[in-house]
């Protein structure tokens, strides 16, 4: 912050402190830090605005997402069709509506997929070491060494295109980074002494790591679900764009983006590419920023 | 003020505005630092010491400020207001390091774990005095040496991992006598060492102070240490100076109810063995929700309704005193309590 | 020093046997086999049952598969990757051809968002709480939501067709081959990956600055009365650098999986285009060496960046 504006704000506590308008908020300071954190809020309107209006997709266009009309083809947005039609004739704007839900089923799935995998072996793993956690470790190890799109491109070879085989592979490849997550949490949560005490009632192992200390570690997981969500719905994307993800019949905003591939509609038709494109990167902004902000505000070192 | 004054602290209040709320952490704080002389601050964890050292130096952090009250450094030749200048301007950065020196309470986190002991030293050296790149690691060569560092042309290349605890702390008083400063300030230089090597610490400590009659300003929470160390006293609590004097008049005559808790709470070396320890009652308050008069009134023994609305003004329990500090202490009942 | 190396080598060797066996694994789980994919499907009609049996047996596709494995992995120490079942090219070859455009550009995106990243990061940091930082932490948060490949197409919409600056796709123009000739091809790609990977650059280098920032040799140099870019830049930024060191290195396999994709989008002729090529018709023994290749890199570039932040931090001891 800008001395001046610091030295502002200051004098506006000190004048508020002394005539005593000032209480130490009773509110949960994750919560407050969190409503306070702009950007975090924005996210969440965003992120709320897509997913709502992708679930009541057929309450909002009368099209069909599928619909072939060869009369319209390519046609601009207005006169009925608000973000003009494809290559085929179908309404834009349907699609993006409706292949958000798939998209966001994607991302919001697999990334929940990878989390049930990732931490329930990093925190049974993460307490008890031994084999089983060395073991973990180096599978984890050998599939990050693996760019991340050449390990899904072979694996969708192997299992075939499909909506299916995509978040199966999403979750196969995504749980290594969720279990080094949560491992780390467990590590430095098992050198506290209420789980020495816990140890010392002889309390088992699974009781201890998911009871006891599996919660302390909830927040990291959840910003680390969000961030995976973002990630997967970039790679879906990707993936469609390398003409190896979810068939092509389906609308997901990744195939809808597909289409700019052909130069012509790339230089000719914005409207087919570009809507699409903005609410991809929008949502997965809205995502980010939701993380972050969940980040923040578990975040005990971070004064405010 | 006295004529050999180097540093005087008047009436001086420092602000932390945290949480959306206002932290009033030093409240009306004076005292003199003296030629020579070691004023030790004494007081449980969060009254308000380090505050104290890092406004002289104005290393507050940023959501600090210095709200009123007056810093005065009375050099040689000029006598300067640090309390008006900017934090880290060109007239700050000369005093720091050249006149008034501070050590830290870890030396493991103090020093920089990239770079190596000597050039932490020599950066000082160049930075204040016109040393050539040769001279300059000759004196950090010296000043090694004289701080008791084996081998100090070997250490001197060496990084501060790879320095026991007690010589890092010797690295870094080496470092702050570099310039050879009027004042030291050491924020608990020994919390985290054993004892041993705490007294070795103190002992560097006294002979510097004799040899370049530097004045010292020690701040410790162990009244051990004082007892050892300080010609002067400085006790506080939760931001205010309760009572200030000579070692002497305020170890054999404490005359606050706080000083007193104090010294009944603590071995104190010497003491013998027969020490009837007492911990002092409650707990210190929330700084967001301070007492409205004296703030220690919660816990203190001798309170009267006055000393829940008001603080106590600086009164002086002996006048007599000469050359020597005054004995100065903030409250209500202490002429009663001296007949107790 | 030396040991150190070895030692991490020879760690390095027995994990590259279980990833070539599992990636091996892997292409033995595709459908089809090579035979499948060699002859047109309209000639498949014309070829007899026994005929594709021969020649399934030449290619050795009947052994046992740990027999393939071996038979695999030790050509592939000799130095023989085997042929693309597209072109008949040996794998080598290929790779050869292609590499130095992937290197070329995958260099070129490295730089720029090495250099761009942990400057502006740097910037971020010193500047926190101030509307220079706010700006770029809301582009940082653009940058990092924006697909890669339609960054890249954005691009060519506006560099290549609205203000025809560029020449659209590929690696040179026939007959202006020399470095400086192909330039004008490099700049679009290099920048649009550069650029991709900017932003997780510099979000790491932010928090890592604020973090050395917020240490307490910070307050011993300031209270050295040395001026503040020294405290800065001197004593902030260098402990801050060691995790930005790390972080390079670690965003190897991020940058080969980015180039994948805007090597396609530029028709760019390097490794990840020849691989995506080959995943589309199934052409197992390229995609089998990029695989293994990739990982090597990675695996190797570990080392390095252990070598590299024991140099740099003079706490990380070798032994
Ligand atoms: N960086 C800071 N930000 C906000 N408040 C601070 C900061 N530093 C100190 N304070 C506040 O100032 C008051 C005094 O703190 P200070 O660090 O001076 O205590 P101390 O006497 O040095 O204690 P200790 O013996 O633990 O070092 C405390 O109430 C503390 O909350
Ligand atoms: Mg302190």
């Amino acid at each position: 912050m800008s001395s001046k504006s610091l030295q502002r704000k200051m004098d506006r506590l000190l004048t508020l402190e002394n005539q005593g308008k000032l209480r130490t908020s009773t509110m949960n300071r994750s919560v407050r830090k969190l409503s306070a954190n702009v950007l975090a809020l924005v996210g969440l309107a965003l992120f709320l605005l897509i997913l709502m209006s992708s679930l009541a997709a057929p309450l909002i266009s009368s099209y069909e997402p599928n619909a072939i009309d060869l009369k319209h083809r390519l046609s601009p947005p207005g006169e009925g069709h608000l973000l003009g039609t494809d290559q085929i004739g179908r309404d834009i704007f349907t699609r993006i509506l409706y292949g958000g839900r798939i998209s966001m089923f994607v991302g919001l799935g697999s990334a929940i997929g990878a989390a049930l995998i990732g931490v329930s072996l990093g925190t049974y793993a993460g307490y008890t070491r031994g084999v089983l956690d060395s073991a973990v470790m180096k599978l984890s190890e050998i599939m990050m060494s693996f760019p991340q799109i050449i390990l899904v491109s072979i694996l969708v070879t192997i299992a075939g295109q499909s909506l299916w085989n995509l978040i199966l592979i999403f979750i196969l490849t995504g749980w290594p980074s969720m279990y080094r997550m949560t491992r780390s949490q467990m590590l430095s949560i098992r050198e506290q002494e209420y789980i020495q005490a816990l140890q010392a009632f002889g309390i088992g192992s699974v009781t201890i790591s998911f009871k006891h200390m599996l919660p302390n570690a909830i927040g990291p997981i959840f910003v680390n679900i969000t961030l995976s969500t973002a990630m997967f719905i970039l790679q879906e994307a990707a993936l469609s764009f390398l003409g190896l993800g979810v068939p092509l019949e389906q609308a997901t905003w990744g195939n809808i983006l597909n289409v700019a591939q052909d130069l012509n509609i790339l230089r000719n038709a914005w409207w087919v590419w570009l809507p699409v494109g903005v609410v991809i990167t929008l949502f997965v902004m809205s995502v980010n920023f939701i993380g972050d902000g969940l980040r923040d505000a578990a975040d005990p070192t971070q004064v405010g | 003020m006295k004529q050999d004054t180097i540093v005087e602290v008047k009436d001086l209040c420092v602000n932390f505005y945290t949480n959306q709320r206002c932290n009033r952490a030093l409240r009306n704080v004076s005292f003199s630092i003296r030629k020579a002389r070691t004023l030790c601050i004494v007081g449980e964890s969060g009254c308000g010491k380090s505050v104290t050292a890092n406004s002289i130096m104005q290393l507050l952090p940023d959501l600090g400020r210095i709200e009123s009250g007056t810093i005065t450094y009375h050099g040689e030749d000029e006598t300067v207001h640090i309390e008006k200048l900017p934090r880290n301007g060109r007239k700050m950065r000369s005093l720091r390091g050249e006149h008034i020196a501070m050590i830290f309470q870890d030396p493991m986190t103090a020093l920089n774990p990239v770079f190596s002991v000597g050039y932490q030293i020599e950066e000082m050296i160049r930075e204040h005095l016109e040393l050539s790149r040769a001279r300059s690691s000759e004196h950090a060569v010296k000043l090694l040496r004289d701080m008791g560092v084996p081998l100090p042309e070997q250490r001197v290349k060496e990084f501060p991992h790879q320095y026991s605890g007690g010589m890092r702390q010797r690295a870094m008083i080496a470092m702050a006598m570099a310039c050879a400063p009027k004042v030291l300030i050491a924020d608990e230089p020994t919390t985290a060492l054993d004892v041993t090597i705490q007294a070795q610490i103190f002992e560097l400590m006294l002979a510097l102070k004799e040899e370049k009659q530097m004045a010292i300003l020690l701040i410790t929470h162990d009244m051990g240490v004082v007892a050892e160390m300080a010609d002067d006293v400085a006790v506080m609590y939760m931001g205010n100076i309760v009572e200030s004097g000579t070692a002497e008049q305020v170890m054999s005559s404490p005359s606050h109810p706080y000083t007193r808790a104090l010294l009944d709470s603590i071995p104190v070396l010497g003491r013998g063995k027969a020490q009837n320890l007492e911990p002092i009652r409650g707990t210190t308050p929330d700084p967001y929700n301070r007492p409205e008069g004296c703030q220690f009134e919660p816990r203190c023994d001798y309170a009267t309704e006055i000393c829940r609305h008001q603080m106590p003004p600086e009164e002086f329990v002996d006048t007599s005193a000469g050359d020597d500090t005054p004995h100065m202490v903030r409250c209500f009942n202490c002429k009663e309590l001296t007949h107790v | 020093m030396i040991p150190f190396i070895i030692r991490k080598v020879l760690v390095l060797i027995p994990m590259l046997f279980v990833i070539s066996f599992l990636i091996f694994l892997g292409i033995e789980l595709m459908p089809g086999d090579a035979v499948d994919f060699m002859i047109p499907p309209d000639a498949l009609a014309t070829i007899s049952q026994a005929e594709l049996d021969v020649l399934r047996a030449e290619l050795g596709l009947d052994d046992p598969f740990l027999a393939r494995y071996g038979n695999w992995i030790g050509q592939v120490m000799k130095g023989d990757f085997g042929y693309s079942l597209q072109s008949g090219v040996s794998v080598r070859d290929l790779l050869a051809q292609k590499l130095p455009a992937t290197i070329e550009l995958s260099l070129a995106a490295l730089v720029i968002s090495t250099l761009l990243g942990s400057l502006l990061g740097v910037v971020s940091a010193l500047n926190k709480g101030r509307l220079g930082d706010h700006v770029l932490t809301v582009a940082g948060m653009i940058g990092v939501a924006i697909p890669q490949f339609l960054f890249g197409l954005v691009m060519i919409v506006l560099f290549v067709f609205q203000m025809e600056l560029l020449p659209v796709g590929g690696r040179m123009t026939p007959g202006n081959e020399a470095f400086f000739q192909r330039l004008d091809h490099l700049i679009l790609p290099a920048i649009v990956l550069g650029l991709s990977m900017t932003a997780g650059v510099m979000r790491y280098s932010r928090a890592s600055m604020l973090d050395s920032l917020s240490k307490e040799y910070i307050r011993t140099a300031r209270s050295k009365g040395i001026p503040e870019w020294r405290v800065n830049l001197i004593h902030g930024l260098r402990v801050a650098m060691t995790p930005v060191a790390v972080l390079i290195g670690f965003r190897l396999p991020i940058l080969i999986g980015g180039s994948v994709v805007i090597e396609q989008v530029f028709q760019w002729p390097g490794v990840g285009q020849m691989f995506v090529a080959a995943v589309r018709s199934q052409n197992t023994p390229v995609i089998m060496m990029v695989a293994f290749f990739s990982v090597s890199i990675v695996l190797t570039a570990s080392i390095l960046v252990d070598i590299a932040t024991a140099l740099l931090d003079p706490r990380v001891k070798l032994s």
